[in-house]
Parts: C-alpha cells; sequence; structure tokens
C-alpha cells in the first residue's frame, strides 16, 4: 500500500510541471463557457433554452475531466524517451502496484485539476443538494482512474508518441460528441439511432449525468434508476480498464521498442 | 522565384510526412460534421434555422476553415522548432535571399492550408451545393488568402518565442480567440444581439464582425446558401488580415534567422 502511494505520490508531482497544459486547459474551459455555452444557449430550441447554458456548463467540465485523465499516456512517453522506464523497473515495485499507483495518481492529478473549474462551475449552477454532489464527486474519482488506466493501456499497447497522440486525438473526438456531454439524449436519438445508441453505453455519458443529477441538472438525464445505472456503468468500465491496463502493462512494460 | 518554389515544395514535402496527423485532424473534423453538426440541427430554434437552413448546411463552411486554420497554422510548430535547434542556420547557408526564404515558407503554410482544406470544402459542396465557377475562384482567392494570413500569424508568434511551451500557450490562446469569436459555430447576427443586450462586451462583438475566420466562412457561406448576404467587408477583411500577418511574418523571420 505504502509503494501504491509513492507512485501516484510521484505521478501527482510531476503533474505540476505541466503548467502550459494546465493553463491551456484553464483559457479553453473559459471560452467554452463565455462563447460558446453563452451563445449556443440563445440558439436553442425552447424547450431546451432555459437550462442549455447549465447543461453544458456540466457537460465541459466532464470534457475537462476526461481529457486531463488521458494526459497520463503522454507521460509514459516521456519517460520511455528519457530511459526512466528502465529506472522505474529496477524498483522495489511490483508491476501491479506501477499500474494500479499510475492509474491512481493520473485519476487524482485530474480530479486537483478539474476542482476550481468545478467550484466555478457550481458557482454558475448552484449547489441543489450536497449529499448528491458527494456521491456524484465520489463516482466520477472512478470515471476519472478508468479514463487513465484506458490512456495507460493504449499507450502501452501502441508503444508509438504519434500514434497515440493521433488515435486519443480520434478516441477524444468519438467519445465526446457520442456522449451527452454537449447535447441531451433525446437529441442524439432524433439525429441518428446508432449515435444514441453508443451514446447510452458510453462511459463520458455516464459521468455527464452523474455531475448533472450532483448538481441538481435532473432534466434531461440519460441513465435510469439515477444515480445507480450511471454508478454500475462507471464501476464496469472502471474495472474493465484497470484490469486490461494491469495485464497489459505487465505483458508490454520490458523489451523496450518505444517510438 | 525558382528558390520560391524549392521551398514551398521541401515544405509540403515535410507536411505529408505527417500522415498520421493528417489523418487524425481529418477525422476529428469529420466527426464535428457528421456528428455535432447533425445533433445541433435537430436542436436548434425554428427561429435561427429559418436564418441558416439546417445548423448542418451552416457549419459545413465553418469546419473547412477550421481546418485550413489548423493546418496553415502548423507551419509556425516546424518554425518554431528550427529556431531552437538553430536549424536556420542551415537555411541561412542556401543559396536563396532572406526575403525568398521568409517569403517561400509563408506561402507554403498558406499552401499546406489549402491542400489540406480541399477535400473539406468538397465535402461541403456535396452536402451544401455548388457554386458557380466566378464564385468557385472567388473562395478559392479568398481562402488562399486567409490561409496565407493564418501561416503568417503563425510565423509570427512562432519566432516571437523560442520556449516551445510559450509557443504552444499562444499559439492555444489565438485559436480559442479566433475560433470562438467567429460566426465558425454560431450566426454574427447572435453575437451581435447579445452585444446589443450588454451581454457581450462591444470588444468581442467587433472582433468577431473583423475575425478574418467569420468572413471566410460567411463568404462561402454566402455563395452557397445566400445567407449572410455578401459583402465586399468580409473580401476587405481577409486582404487587410493577410497583408498584416504576411509583412509581420516576413520581416520577423528575415530578423530571427539572422540574430546571433
Amino acid at each position: 500500500m505504502r509503494k501504491l502511494l509513492f507512485v501516484v505520490e510521484r505521478d501527482l508531482r510531476t503533474f505540476l510541471q505541466f503548467k502550459v497544459l494546465i493553463i491551456m486547459r484553464g483559457i479553453w474551459f473559459a471560452a467554452q463557457v463565455a462563447f460558446f455555452g453563452l451563445i449556443a444557449s440563445r440558439m436553442v430550441v425552447p424547450e431546451l433554452a432555459d437550462i442549455y447554458f447549465e447543461y453544458y456548463i456540466a457537460g465541459v467540465v466532464v470534457m475537462t475531466l476526461y481529457s486531463s485523465s488521458v494526459f497520463i499516456g503522454y507521460d509514459l512517453f516521456e519517460e520511455a524517451e528519457h530511459g526512466v522506464f528502465e529506472y522505474l523497473l529496477s524498483l522495489p515495485i511490483s508491476r501491479k502496484e506501477l499500474v494500479v499507483g499510475r492509474s491512481i495518481g493520473g485519476g487524482v492529478r485530474s480530479f486537483i485539476f478539474v476542482g476550481p473549474i468545478i467550484a466555478i462551475a457550481l458557482y454558475v449552477i448552484g449547489l441543489a443538494n450536497p449529499v448528491n454532489l458527494l456521491i456524484a464527486l465520489s463516482a466520477l474519482f472512478l470515471f476519472a482512474f478508468g479514463v487513465s488506466g484506458m490512456s495507460i493501456t493504449i499507450a502501452v499497447s501502441l508503444k508509438s508518441g504519434d500514434r497515440f497522440d493521433i488515435l486519443m486525438g480520434v478516441v477524444n473526438a468519438l467519445i465526446v460528441r457520442l456522449s451527452t456531454t454537449m447535447y441531451p439524449q433525446s437529441f442524439v436519438q432524433r439525429a441518428s439511432g446508432t449515435y444514441a445508441i453508443i451514446s447510452q453505453f458510453n462511459p463520458v455519458t455516464f459521468a455527464s449525468d452523474l455531475f448533472r443529477w450532483g448538481a441538481g441538472i435532473e432534466r434531461y438525464l440519460t441513465m435510469n434508476p439515477m444515480p445507480l445505472a450511471a454508478i454500475v456503468g462507471l464501476v464496469i468500465f472502471f474495472f474493465t480498464f484497470t484490469l486490461i491496463g494491469v495485464t497489459i502493462y505487465e505483458r508490454r512494460l520490458e523489451g523496450g521498442g518505444w517510438q | 522565384m525558382r528558390a520560391v518554389l524549392r521551398l514551398i515544395e521541401y515544405d509540403l514535402k515535410n507536411f505529408f510526412r505527417y500522415k498520421w496527423w493528417l489523418a487524425g485532424l481529418i477525422s476529428m473534423n469529420l466527426a464535428d460534421l457528421l456528428i455535432m453538426a447533425v445533433v445541433y440541427s435537430h436542436m436548434v430554434s425554428p427561429e435561427i434555422t429559418e436564418q441558416i437552413r439546417s445548423y448542418f448546411s451552416f457549419f459545413a463552411p465553418g469546419v473547412t476553415v477550421v481546418g485550413l486554420f489548423a493546418s496553415a497554422f502548423m507551419i509556425g510548430r516546424e518554425v518554431n522548432m528550427e529556431v531552437r535547434r538553430q536549424i536556420h542556420h542551415y537555411m541561412l547557408s542556401l543559396p536563396i535571399t532572406r526575403f525568398e526564404l521568409a517569403f517561400g515558407r509563408l506561402l507554403a503554410g498558406g499552401l499546406r492550408g489549402m491542400v489540406y482544406m480541399s477535400p473539406l470544402l468538397l465535402t461541403t459542396f456535396i452536402f451544401v451545393g455548388f457554386p458557380t465557377f466566378p464564385q468557385l475562384l472567388t473562395i478559392l482567392g479568398a481562402l488562399f488568402l486567409l490561409a496565407t494570413g493564418i501561416s503568417g500569424l503563425s510565423i509570427a508568434t512562432a519566432v516571437s518565442t523560442t520556449s516551445f511551451e510559450k509557443f504552444v500557450t499562444a499559439r492555444g490562446l489565438v485559436y480559442y480567440i479566433l475560433f470562438f469569436c467567429s460566426s465558425i459555430f454560431y450566426p454574427l447576427s447572435l453575437i451581435q444581439t447579445l452585444g446589443q443586450e450588454g451581454i457581450m462586451p462591444q470588444p468581442i462583438v467587433i472582433l468577431a464582425e473583423l475575425n478574418p475566420l467569420s468572413s471566410g466562412a460567411d463568404l462561402i457561406r454566402s455563395f452557397l446558401m445566400g445567407t449572410p448576404a455578401f459583402e465586399l467587408n468580409m473580401i476587405r477583411n481577409l486582404v487587410v488580415f493577410s497583408l498584416i500577418f504576411v509583412t509581420t511574418a516576413t520581416y520577423a523571420y528575415m530578423k530571427i534567422v539572422e540574430r546571433r
């Protein structure tokens, strides 16, 4: 357990070096909310117009949490480039502890980064029920760990920085757009049945629903019953990627081949 | 002129080395168009739809301009890397004048944008409608002006810092301000209405009106959809933007490569 905490602590310290990333995400959040959120809320149908600004802000929080959790994958390439992997392998820590610790570290640091953004979002949206919010945030930890695990799994499977960068860009484009971060499920359904099916089983949808439920935006939730359905979805997502991540990380970590 | 063509050839060949990057960027642009815009088409109010035909048709020219911007801006990343690694010393040893060197890089950046944007523009034509031949020439000319201006903006940003992190931050800031303060995602009339209501500050409204990305996207829309109406201001904005950044980038690049 202590070794696991050392791994988590190391990843937290590493993240604070990425000041540019933190500034960039901050600017992105501000631009999304102050421009797109505000203007798009004037563009949508009347049934949605009164709630869309708050709905969109909650979606942007989940998008930010997703993209900052993915960032741990990029760290692996930095470490491979600088030969840190060999050093990590020489430490008295098992491979399992290393990957689980890194997933947790990736998830915790995303939460630290998203913390101020969540506070701003709640200031704008308002806080209806603190207990619901606590339940939602606890479940969102699982989401952040799961996304970090997914990022590690893909990075270690590909072992190519360029391919990882592109694949994560494509995955990001698809996973966010085919979710309810930007629009309610009923409108996704009207647009395409296929999109709606993907959106309904998308972990980003589970996370968006949970955050909205926690913040008191209960109109247009996808999952039913809430919060159980979304939490179960996130637990499955977390365990799947943590287990796959541990297996692949153990098998692929040694032997070099990083590009 | 031959030297400029050689430089363009050099930069275009470099551009096609980024196959994965191009594939990723195009899939992101298509995801925006084929998923986000399709869903928004069902979400936009009837009053707005009356103005823009459908959100999908409205957004298709916008995503073309987004693609043009991202690919034309890429030259700055390479120039910044060359400045950091001092590869420009090699460039200076070539039998090319400083002006040709700077101008060639600028044009190459613009052409890269045009090459990348072509399939997106064709997709827009297929879904929204085809322009007449003179309209097509006007669209291509205007987008080339825009691409060259973006290339200039990117080179000017790249040579103003030797730190990659600062370049990335500056690039992000430029991206978000120009993308969101424009008519790429929403009609200009909405931004103006928010300005009249005092919700959006007037400088932001003016920036959106003068933004070359608004002019580029609205020019395509005016020919393909008839809305907003074509105005000479659109061309004027693009010419002014292009002139400013071509001049600034040429001068800045010439200065930076001569620096010890």
